[in-house]
């Protein structure tokens, strides 16, 4: 979140207003005597959930016990390393880890990225857990969810700033330390501007998707780009995924693309061409979580200004303009769609608060899960049934495509309505289809694509056939 | 078809470096007994000479008479030969539309293009006497049934040919036999175009309109039904859009090249042969093994042949129903055919240029390979960085040593649970020790990966595997 004159004052202000809020504080147990430094399992426990902060290896244990548990629908693995080292570890729930199922979409929930907006991180090891406990209890919902999709979890992206936000002495948090990575970088400012060369493209022609097409090169090469966000394109980049969300505190609201505003100024609604669906995605998280959606609800700060807030949801540039931030450069680079969710009006609010957050949010977190399944999704092949990957798939009337993954899957996330869809690849005869779609569940669509060579092929029979016969009649 | 046939052109043909309009003499009798001849050379051979017979019987009479009876009588001939012609010709096209398009098409062209180039001139609307107003000729078209044929059914016929076939060279092919066999002038074949695309045009629309209809009512059928209607109709819907929108575009642009056509036909029959065919060496080089005198009509009809597919593979290329390259590398693999061909059957041309074969562009993105090529790459790039997380024990902060146990009780519970609901899940029933072995196991396994990768510590991975044995 961008500094809005933090001061210890506001600060404290914000604290109160803050406990003020939230209902149903958890009451806090007398803990075991702490041994040393930390003391474990001394608040509230449920299910194995222990509503505490996790320091860097208490993460990695949190995250090992999940797997630990759910050996069979769980795994956890690194993206890269932050600048001091520390994994950036993700843990994957689906009924086959490790493996990309054709046709089974990819989630991924980010936190942490501003390492002293907490709430975010904690929330996430929190639903790891919850979705653990829930499948093995046979939870339906759970169940379908991780049998068909594939969900991957990060925590923390700014593992070393979290360290830095949390080693600060006292209840109260500064509103910046801990921010930024190690470097002194602010990740969600960090990544490649891709907006900006959209809102050029927007007027001279030119695509707005997969942007990045080519320079993974020049990410790799680009000295100013973090390890962190270096780690996350690649990530971006290797799996296809569909839907995603970025979780930050500071305030509380469902913010979607684009971030950027397009004349450059402070507050302008900057709407993308999936605006439609970005705001009933945004209003999918809000609407479940009753502080966030709670229309009288006072803005955070006294002189904050909510006005471009609607139903908990707010467009990016509407809120204030923020270049280089890895909502749109999911959008713009990938064919994931990626929202940004602010938790929490104080961004690291003292642990007893953090029980009530996840019953805010938790089902938030589960319905913005299933949003996933949303839309169009299918396969696009060739005659013969071979996937057909990196095929284009438009759509009349929305100015961005995706793409097929390596399977040939493909996943369009739509708002109700009928539309046109198009598979197109280099080398084939595109086909157009009409689909009428539903709020959910998703409509199945395969293409079948001709290839050029084919329709040659046959062409050229034909050619063989009338030449022979003119051969045979005229006796040569 | 027999000799005849050939050798009746050959003779036409057998002056070359005349212009076409050696023949427009005044009365030219003896062509015009010729070109009955050819006219009708469809038709069985006795009738053919019956009514060349006829003909000439005819054509002794009317100098005889007054010179106004004698034309009269001319054009009642002309008329009734067009009759028969136009009949054939429908004929004709109706054939060349159930069976392959391609085929018959160019075969009849071929066929009639020969015969027909000569005739233009004799069917020269400036010619007194003939009334060719395409529109108003009820004497000289008739349909199949003998029913006059007017103007609009005839328009509407070229329309839905084009519409069926979906290609637009349809109504060349029947616009330049037509200007061929003189029945229409250019002008005339330009308001017959605009015509024929009011007509496709309303053909589309009006086709659009019912499968609109029918998607309509079909929309809420199931998704499924829905869709795979729709894709015909969008199938349909588009190369129709394509059509119409190159009609539009191109009517202007067809009106010239239809007029260059033309020239192009009339010119380039009487001059060399050899200038495009020598493009094609295996081609020409049939050519020139045949010997002149002997097989002049094989020649005569190879080249005839090969214009006639030059022409044709242009005129796709111009209406962008294919694309340049794929005009050429049509061409030049019936270049290849001939050769294939004619060392085959004939067995006495030695192909020793084989061109070499075409490379058929691509279609498989390179890409695809490429990616997981990078994948790999990418892969072993994390895996190197990982390898040195071993080493980062140092960076984490102290109080791991602090809660050993707890770090154990929590990795217990955990693993307690998971053997539950394993047990519980575990469809085999008494395997329950095997199970446990595996996944101890898979465990192991995956907590040595998990050390590798820098996501668990060595302690850590052996109280794993140790809490696992002891079960």
């Amino acid at each position: 979140m961008a500094g809005r004159g933090g001061q210890a004052l506001l600060a404290l202000c914000a604290a109160l207003a803050a406990s003020g809020w939230l209902l149903g504080v958890g009451a806090q147990e007398p803990g075991e005597p702490a041994a040393g430094v930390r003391r474990r399992r001394r608040l509230q426990q449920e299910d194995g959930i222990s509503f505490e902060y996790h320091r860097y290896p208490e993460l990695r244990e949190a995250l090992v016990s999940v797997w630990l548990q759910c050996t069979a629908v769980s795994r956890i693995y690194t993206v890269g390393r932050s600048f001091e080292g520390r994994e950036l570890l993700v843990i994957e729930l689906s009924d086959n880890p490790g493996v990309h199922e054709p046709g089974e979409p990819e989630f991924k929930y980010v936190g942490n990225m501003h390492g002293n907006e907490a709430v975010g991180r904690e929330l996430l090891i929190f639903l790891a857990q919850y979705l653990c406990n829930e499948y093995q209890k046979g939870n339906e919902t759970i169940v379908n969810l991780i049998h068909s999709t594939r969900i991957h979890i990060m925590p923390s992206l700014n593992p070393d700033g979290f360290e830095k936000a949390a080693s600060q002495p006292g209840g109260l948090k500064d509103w910046f330390v801990g921010r930024s990575n190690a470097q002194g970088i602010d990740l969600n400012r960090n990544f490649p501007d891709l907006d900006r060369i959209v809102y050029v493209n927007e007027k001279e022609g030119g695509p707005n998707n997969h942007l990045l097409k080519n320079l993974k090169k020049i990410v790799d090469q680009n000295t100013k780009l973090a390890p962190e966000t270096k780690a996350v394109i690649h990530w971006i980049m290797d799996i296809p995924f569909v839907l995603s969300a970025n979780l930050h505190g500071g305030d509380l609201v469902a913010n979607y693309p684009y971030d950027e505003t397009r004349s450059g100024s402070a507050h302008e609604y900057s709407s993308c061409p999936d605006d439609a669906i970005f705001q009933s995605l945004a209003r999918s998280y809000s609407s479940y979580n009753p502080a966030m959606s709670d229309p009288h609800r006072p803005p955070c700060r006294k002189n904050d200004d909510d006005s471009s807030f609607v139903d908990g949801t707010t467009n990016g540039g509407a809120w204030y303009s923020v270049p280089g931030g890895m909502q749109d450069f999911n959008y713009l680079s990938s064919n994931c769609f990626e929202i940004t969710v602010e938790l929490s009006c104080e961004k690291f609010p003292p642990e007893e608060t953090l029980k009530s957050y996840w019953e805010n949010n938790k089902n938030s977190l589960i319905n913005y899960l299933e949003q996933i399944h949303r839309g169009v999704k299918g396969f696009v092949r060739d005659l013969q049934g071979n996937p057909i990957a990196n095929a284009t798939i438009s759509v009349e009337g929305i100015d961005h495509d995706v793409t097929s993954a390596k399977d040939g899957d493909y996943w369009r996330l739509l708002v109700p309505g009928n539309y046109k869809l198009t598979a197109s690849a280099p080398g084939y005869l595109a086909i157009t289809k009409k689909v009428a779609v539903p709020y959910s569940p998703a409509v199945g669509v395969n293409f079948e694509l001709e290839s050029f060579s084919e329709r040659k092929e046959e062409e050229k029979e034909e050619l063989m056939e009338w030449w022979k016969m003119m051969s045979e009649t005229l006796n040569f | 078809m027999g000799l005849l046939c050939p050798g009746a052109r050959l003779l036409v043909l057998a002056q070359p470096g005349d212009p076409i309009h050696a023949f427009l003499k005044p009365g030219g009798s003896e062509d015009r007994s010729l070109h009955n001849r050819e006219l009708s050379a469809e038709r069985p051979l006795n009738e053919q000479i019956a009514e060349a017979e006829a003909d000439k019987i005819k054509n002794v009479y009317p100098p005889e008479n007054k010179p106004g009876e004698s034309n009269y009588s001319f054009v009642d001939n002309l008329n009734l030969l067009k009759a028969i012609t136009e009949k054939e010709k429908t004929e004709k096209e109706k054939q060349s539309i159930r069976s392959s398009p391609f085929d018959n098409k160019l075969n009849v062209e071929d066929a009639d293009s020969t015969k027909n180039r000569k005739l233009i001139e004799d069917y020269d609307s400036t010619k007194s006497g003939l009334d060719h107003k395409f529109q108003g000729d009820p004497d000289g078209l008739h349909q199949l049934d003998g029913t006059p044929l007017t103007a609009d059914d005839i328009v509407h016929k070229i329309a839905t040919r084009i519409y069926e076939e979906n290609d637009r060279g349809v109504f060349d092919k029947i616009v330049s036999k037509l200007l061929n066999l003189g029945l229409i002038t250019e002008s005339q074949a330009h308001t017959l175009e605009d015509e024929v695309a009011e007509a496709l045009q309303k053909l589309i629309s009006k086709e659009a309109n019912s499968y609109e209809e029918e998607l309509n009512k079909s929309i809420s059928r199931t998704e499924n039904q829905a869709g795979k209607i729709s894709e015909k109709v969008t199938l349909k819907a588009a190369t129709q859009n394509s059509l119409t929108h190159g009609e539009s575009d191109e009517t202007v642009s067809n009106a010239l090249t239809l007029v260059n056509g033309l020239e192009r036909r009339t010119q380039t029959f009487g001059e060399d042969d050899f200038e495009e065919l020598q493009y094609f060496p295996n081609f020409y080089a049939l050519l020139k093994s045949i010997d002149s005198e002997k097989e002049a009509k094989e020649k005569e009809t190879l080249i005839t042949i090969m214009k006639t597919l030059i022409d044709f593979v242009k005129m796709m290329v111009k209406y962008g129903t294919i694309s340049p390259e794929e005009g050429v590398a049509y061409l030049e693999n019936l270049d290849e055919t001939i050769a294939l061909q004619t060392k085959n059957k004939l067995e006495k041309i030695a192909t020793d240029n084989k061109s070499k074969l075409f490379p058929v562009p691509s279609e498989k993105s390179p890409e695809e390979t490429d990616s997981t090529k990078e994948e790999a790459a990418k892969m072993e790039q994390q895996h190197g960085t990982l390898k040195d997380s071993t080493k980062d024990s140092s960076s984490r902060p102290v109080g791991k040593t602090d809660a050993p146990k707890g770090k154990t009780e929590a990795y217990l519970e955990a693993i307690r649970k998971n053997i539950e609901w394993l047990k519980k899940h575990d469809k085999k029933g008494n395997k329950d020790d095997y199970d446990l072995s595996k996944m101890r196991d898979f465990i192991t396994q995956q907590a040595d990966a998990y050390v590798a990768k820098g996501i668990l510590d060595k302690e850590e991975a052996s109280t794993i595997k140790r809490i696992y044995s002891s079960l």
